[in-house]
């Protein structure tokens, strides 16, 4: 018998794929699943949320907010108040509003699902009129009108769910997790649902006060962009409209019903209560 | 630095370092690896083993001995990584494969250079076996390695006789 002294075949058990294609291919393939997953999730969360009565959806949320009573905090009473007098307004509302405010330097507000408004303290200051606070309030509870805070909710609820099936999320704190979904709520309203909130806010301050004077106050403080180049960059980043094209949004819709920017301001205090 | 950049950077920065440096060391050893394979292949190339259970007739044997190679192999980090991407998707683990080629020549490598130290000139009934070994983590459910385990009959031939 003869021996052939051949060298053993090279890589015939080893598939010649270079460790960072394989990587690559894996880690889009992972992407395409995490991204078709919230989609579906998403879908399906949003579908189901908007048939969810206003009822139950205070019932569920009914813990979201702080430990603390609210009652005792003169600026959540008066900011309450405020926002009684609007919803007022909007017999249909199928929520029993709760106010509290936010110990937070940045001006801003936010629908929490159950009807729970939270205004950061930063808005309180900024705030020059109770006008001013009114449309503020206005909006926010024209996010409850389109349902627009759900909306926002079940994406939330739908990332966390996937992301936490996938092991990225600690699924463990509950509490956390409807605190995340309510703060992801809060954000990510699209334009159009603004451009309807601020539609419904203005109506509201219209019949509260019978004038519209003050109610852009906050938009105008807004940073405005310059440049085309800003602008265009600020577009593309923002879920909110700019705060100048909200303010031209708002007169036109005012001229239009033939209500007025002119008249009396209201001052607003949460220490004069 | 904003507080809500440096968690994520903070919690994603050290296991994406251990990975990047994982890729780099193993993949400069594996290259070592079968640069020095290839050159002891070639080295013994002309002793023979081979998987016969019977010696050939035409063979005188003078001496026979068993002989054996082994090799325990860990899996790096990146690695791992790879074949846990892959195990979401399912298909081949082609990670792990170029790992375990690399285990089989050593070991019948280490084979040929236990055999040729003993003097022989051929190995039959050549057989490999693989058997994972239990990491004393999560009790003993956890892989430390895997061991390749290549025996066989060494030979000590006549040479006038063949």
């Amino acid at each position: 018998m003869k021996f052939d002294a051949r060298l053993p075949a090279d890589g015939v058990n080893v598939t010649p794929t270079h460790p960072l294609e394989e990587l690559g291919v894996l880690l889009a393939g992972l992407l395409g699943v995490v991204v078709v997953l919230v989609l579906a999730a998403t879908l399906a969360v949003d579908q189901l949320v908007q048939r969810l009565p206003a009822d139950v959806e205070s019932r569920l949320f009914a813990h979201l907010g702080s430990a603390s009573d609210p009652a005792d905090d003169p600026r959540s009473l008066a900011v309450g108040k405020l926002l009684g007098r609007l919803a007022r307004h909007w017999p249909e509302r199928p929520y029993a509003f709760r106010v509290e405010v936010l110990d937070e330097p940045e001006p801003n507000a936010l629908a929490l699902p159950g009807g729970l408004v939270l205004v950061t303290s930063g808005l309180l200051e900024s705030c020059e009129s109770e006008n001013e606070l009114a449309f503020v309030l206005g909006h926010e509870l024209g996010h409850y009108a389109g349902r627009d805070h759900l909306r926002g909710l079940g994406r939330g609820v739908a990332l966390l769910l996937v992301l936490g099936a996938l092991g990225a999320v600690d699924a463990g704190s509950a509490g956390g997790l409807a605190t995340l979904a309510g703060d992801i709520a809060g954000r990510s309203h699209d334009r159009a649902q603004e451009v309807r909130a601020d539609a419904f806010g203005i109506g509201l301050v219209q019949a509260e006060y019978g004038h519209l004077a003050g109610s852009t106050g906050f938009f105008e403080k807004l940073p405005t962009p310059a440049s085309a180049v800003e602008r265009s960059v600020a577009h593309y980043l923002s879920t909110h409209p700019l705060g100048d094209e909200r303010i031209a949004t708002l007169r036109r819709l005012a001229h239009e019903r033939g209500w007025t920017f002119d008249g009396d301001l209201t001052p607003f205090s949460t220490a004069s209560r | 630095m904003d507080p809500a950049i440096v968690q994520p950077l903070m919690e994603l920065g050290p296991p994406l370092v251990l990975l990047v440096a994982a890729y780099f060391t193993g993949r400069y050893i594996e290259v070592q690896h079968y640069r020095d394979i290839r050159r002891r292949e070639i080295r013994w190339r002309n002793l023979a083993a081979v998987t016969f259970r019977q010696v050939p007739k035409a063979w005188s044997v003078e001496e026979a001995t068993l002989v054996t190679g082994s090799v325990v192999i860990s899996v790096d980090h990146f690695k791992r990584f790879l074949a846990g991407l892959r195990m979401i998707f399912g298909g081949r683990v082609r990670s792990y494969e170029s790992l375990l080629d690399r285990a089989r020549r050593e070991a019948l490598l280490r084979l040929k250079e236990a055999a040729a130290e003993r003097g022989c000139s051929a190995i039959m009934n050549v057989r490999l076996e693989t058997s994972r070994m239990a990491s004393s983590r999560r009790k003993g459910k956890a892989t430390a390695g895997v061991e390749v385990l290549a025996f066989g009959t060494g030979l000590r031939l006549r040479r006038s006789a063949a």
